[in-house]
């Protein structure tokens, strides 16, 4: 491929390769800081390729290839190829990732205790881990979560928080402007806005948490919290694993392992800061 | 008449926990996993101890736990073709 | 807040293990329940909502290599022109459309509401293999 980057994000190495720079350019300067793999070894490869041949220069058209594929994926416009190539990583650790059990979610640490928030998509979980990454709280990741099968600890994977619509105004107001990528609008989501994680989220990206709370936030109504039954819990984190069948028995183990250990909360909030709130209320319990 | 006979994998299949009233099992020559609520694991529990039917089912879950009078053959043999569909037992 | 629990076992009925030789001084209770009770579910996890966050993709109504076929109330593919039957959508679907089609009924723009039905009925068959199952099975639709 003509360009490429290799990137380490937590204990995972990508090596993204490009037919057109730009897409690249903006991926380098959205990771600035990340360090390189070691020994240039890769886990995963992405390639940001023409559609077409002739989509590399007509109307060119962005598919998102790498070692494993979606066959339905519609091409990406090259505007939206900083977009491409994180979908690109998403799809990698989706479908190819062995070494931890994945779970989406956003995962927030303070004083050794992490906050694990689960739930559909467009439950305000990115921006929520986000806030909280900048309200004293170290962010590990807003995608995936990565438990260890052996350990029990949840691993950092800190990529860049993907901001939509609304949340990329609440995220500005707060953060320096070096942080963000480039606003892309009309993607499939609407707008959207790459936020980096802070300095030390990126300093302490190989150090493990210890689980403490699972979270199932949902927007839009009156603040509400209430406790949620190990079994329901256990199998919700299977609809929120994209590797827990594949792992087999090490998935089952690992995944019953966090349900005994970690209490599990669901919460309804109006608006962030209700929800900051709550879990703040949240970490004092757990701290006393 | 006896009814159908089942047979269960041996302990060694399966992973069993329990969460909050509820079993989560693996079933390792699968590899899926499912959700039981009583009776179905105590059902897999003594359908161990030798492949039966549904009547000689009811006497071993009797001789281990104090069932209700209207404990019948009907309820053990809907568990069973559930546990079937599930791939937990089959017909011996 | 709920705590963990350290029982390993079977659920629900916790029994004290029976003494050889000596009936035990109490046994657990055992609720057999009621025939139509469901107590075994199985977990099907699909490519899991992170697919969401990953491709945009499409489902076409029908799949290319059906070659014109028209779709019958209950999803299966009709010689073209079959009374009752839809015709073949002229765009494909975006994965968005069809979760809320499926999720809650909601027509996708420019599709007649009379064959939305039998496109969603397609779409719920769609078979590995088949143009758009990857996209299906990625809006984590439980089967």
């Amino acid at each position: 491929m003509r360009h490429g980057l290799d990137l380490r994000i937590g204990p995972v190495a990508f090596r993204i390769g490009s037919a057109w720079p730009g897409p690249l350019d903006a991926l380098a300067k959205l990771y600035a800081g990340y360090p390189t793999p070691e020994d240039g070894l890769c886990d995963f490869t992405v390639r940001l390729e023409p559609g077409k041949p002739w989509r590399r220069f007509v109307r060119p058209s962005v598919a998102i290839r790498g070692d494993y594929v979606l066959p339905d994926a519609v091409p990406m416009v090259l505007a939206h190829g900083l977009l491409a190539a994180e979908m690109g990583m998403n799809l990698q650790m989706a479908l190819g990732q062995k070494s931890y059990l994945l779970l989406h979610a956003a995962t927030v640490e303070k004083d050794g205790r992490a906050l694990l928030m689960t739930g559909e998509s467009g439950a305000g979980k990115s921006t929520l881990a986000a806030l909280l990454g900048e309200r004293g709280w170290r962010l590990l990741g807003d995608e995936f979560a990565l438990l260890d099968l052996v350990s029990g600890a949840l691993h950092p994977f800190p990529r860049a928080v993907s901001l939509k619509n609304g949340a990329i105004a609440v995220l500005e107001a707060e953060v320096e402007a070096a942080r963000f990528g480039p606003r892309l609008e009309g993607t499939p989501k609407g707008a959207i806005r790459h936020l980096r994680p802070n300095a030390d989220a990126l300093a302490r990206m190989d150090e493990p948490a210890r689980p403490a709370l699972i979270l199932f936030p949902r927007f839009g109504a009156a603040a509400a919290v209430r406790g949620v039954g190990q079994a329901e819990v256990f199998v919700r984190l299977t609809q929120a694993s994209t590797n827990y069948v594949a792992l087999g028995r090490r998935g089952f183990d690992g995944l019953t392992g966090l349900v005994r250990k970690v209490p599990a909360l669901a919460i309804d909030y109006p608006d962030a800061e209700t929800a900051i709130g709550l879990v703040e209320d949240f970490r004092r319990e757990l701290a006393a | 008449m006896a009814g159908a006979r089942y047979i269960a994998d041996p302990e060694s299949a399966v992973a069993q926990v329990a969460l909050d009233g509820l079993s989560v099992l693996f079933h390792a020559p699968s590899g899926t996993t499912h959700v039981l609520a009583a009776p179905a694991p105590e059902i897999l529990g003594v359908l161990r101890e030798g492949p039966a039917d549904a009547a000689e089912l009811l006497r071993r879950l009797r001789a281990r736990f104090e069932l209700g009078s209207e404990a019948g053959e009907e309820a053990i043999r809907a568990r069973l073709d559930e546990l079937e569909t599930a791939g937990l037992v089959r017909r011996a | 807040m709920n705590g963990g629990s350290d029982e390993e076992g079977t659920g629900g009925s916790g029994r004290e293990p029976a003494g050889g030789g000596f009936a035990p001084s109490r046994r657990a209770v055992l609720v057999i329940g009621a025939a139509a009770a469901s107590t075994v579910i199985t977990v099907r996890p699909a490519l899991a909502q992170t697919a969401g966050s990953v491709l945009n993709c499409e489902i076409p109504i029908p799949q290319p290599a059906a070659g014109g076929s028209y779709i019958a109330p209950d999803g299966t593919l009709v010689a073209p022109g079959t009374q009752g039957a839809a015709p073949p959508l002229g765009r494909p679907l975006r994965g968005e459309e069809v979760k809320a089609l499926l999720r809650s009924g909601t027509v996708p723009a420019g599709v007649d509401p009379t064959s939305a039905q039998a496109y969603a009925h397609y779409i719920r068959r769609l078979q590995a293999g088949m143009s758009g199952f990857t996209c299906y099975a990625s809006l984590q639709m439980p089967r």
